[in-house]
């Protein structure tokens, strides 16, 4: 039973690196030849049918270039899964499409394993022109056209910022919805700014009285403020972990000097040296973390 | 010499500037980008006449300049530099906005309506927002808040000590 199986499996591989080419030569009418070569199998139908599940099962496949590996393994695995689920006929052009949207690299890895025809080798390698891809995951029973694909990683997009927001923006918990959510972001940058404009409406009110007593900014005069700095560094946003954060509370951060012998204003040339201090690890900073840090791609 | 200064206050300083957090970088920018400025309004005008919109000014300046790997500070750095000309060209059009219609996906179309709205307030409250697609202004929305609140605590820092 199992080899029949795994030959089935292998024959419906090649039928799906077919596929894509037929589209290319045949149009629709590729579609008809294939589901007329699949009605041949009989009462293998409702099984063929569901092994290209296999695809479609959300979230589990990966299409990596070890994907015809994967589709075996996972084929064998999921078919029991597959038999009990009912499938349109969406289901079969739902992987020719996903196959567009496959890696140039990936085709080939695949065709090449295959032990493709070269007619079809060229016609991936012709089809696929740009580089980059999306990887897109259809589920199942879900349209499979180009545009709904391009929609729907689209909207995984947006949701996975969305969820980093709701991390940063303190109470983002509680609501649940896109719309809720935003409220909140809205209402929070608000306060910040309003904030920041009372803070500098303070400032200009005292500023003639200013001694700036401040010294260089003392790295745990600031831990105090900010709490797990090193775990946030592998979050995706940045550092400060929200939920602690404490913006709201009274904290003060002393700047005065605590020596009382050293107090530095900033004349000009200490500023520029710690000007340039700062500049120097803010340089050696930016090229690792920071740009991975705020790259949301 | 700063060293030794900052030896003599036990204070930890990373000798690994890798493991700097950038929330750190970020502030120690800030306060070095306002600071000297604050005192330079100080020294220049001699009266009080340090009104409050060249206060904002410059804090708005030191921001943008402390987080200048992001886009909304290139933005604000912008409408900053023209605002100090009496010409100022209106950055912020809404022309840019292309949030796309979600044909249907949502029950009805109000729901996406509102949140389609609410975006584009949120594109307003960035600077710069406007001119960004939506993916992008939810990135840099959250680095902004980040700036944002750093920002925050300097400035409290400050007003404190001078208290």
């Amino acid at each position: 039973m199992d080899l029949s199986v795994l030959e089935r499996v292998k024959w419906l591989q090649q039928q799906q690196m077919v596929s894509p080419e037929f589209f290319e030569i045949l149009g629709s009418d590729g579609r008809e030849e294939l589901r007329r070569v699949e009605s041949y199998l009989g009462n293998n139908n409702d099984e063929l049918q569901s092994f290209r599940h296999y695809e479609t099962i959300d979230g589990c496949i990966s299409r990596t270039s070890s994907f015809q590996m994967e589709q075996v393994k996972n084929n064998e695995e999921n078919r029991v899964i597959a038999l009990q689920n009912k499938r349109k006929t969406e289901g079969k052009t739902e992987k020719r499409e996903n196959k567009k949207k496959k890696i140039k690299t990936e085709d080939e890895t695949e065709s090449s394993m295959k032990g493709k025809s070269n007619m079809s080798n060229s016609e991936t390698s012709s089809e696929i022109e740009k580089r980059d891809y999306i990887h897109v995951r259809a589920r199942r029973g879900e349209a499979t056209d180009r545009h709904s694909l391009a929609e729907r990683a689209r909207r995984e997009k947006l949701s996975k910022k969305m969820k980093c927001l709701q991390d940063i923006v303190p109470g983002c918990n509680k609501v649940t919805g896109k719309a809720g959510m935003l409220d909140e972001i809205i209402n929070y940058v608000q306060s910040l700014q309003q904030q920041v404009e009372f803070l500098s409406m303070k400032l200009s009110v005292l500023n003639p009285e200013l001694e700036f007593h401040i010294n260089e900014l003392s790295t745990k005069q600031f831990q105090a403020c900010f709490t797990d700095l090193p775990e946030a560094v592998s979050k995706q946003s940045m550092m400060v972990d929200a939920s602690s954060f404490p913006l709201h509370q009274t904290t003060s951060l002393d700047y005065s000097v605590k020596n009382s012998n050293q107090t530095i204003s900033l004349g000009s040339k200490e500023q520029t040296s710690w000007e340039i201090h700062s500049q120097c690890l803010y340089n050696n900073l930016r090229t690792d973390s920071v740009s991975n840090f705020f790259s949301f791609k | 010499m700063e060293r030794q200064i900052i030896n003599k206050k036990k204070r930890v300083f990373s000798v690994e500037p890798n493991k700097i957090p950038p929330s750190e970088v970020f502030t120690r920018k800030y306060t070095s980008h306002l600071v000297p400025a604050l005192k330079k309004l100080n020294m220049n005008k001699n009266s009080s006449q340090v009104n409050q919109l060249t206060v904002k000014h410059e804090v708005d300046m030191a921001l943008a300049l402390s987080a200048q790997e992001f886009a909304w500070s290139r933005f604000l750095l912008q409408k900053l530099s023209s605002s100090n000309n009496p010409t100022t060209a209106t950055s912020s059009s809404s022309n840019g906005i292309r949030i796309q219609e979600r044909s249907g996906k949502e029950g009805g179309g109000d729901e996406d309506g509102e949140i389609e709205e609410k975006l584009r307030e949120l594109q307003k409250l960035l600077p710069g927002g406007e001119e960004m697609n939506v993916e992008e202004m939810l990135s840099e929305i959250g680095t902004y808040i980040k700036c944002l609140e750093l920002q925050t605590i300097a400035l409290k820092s400050m007003v404190q000590d001078t208290t």
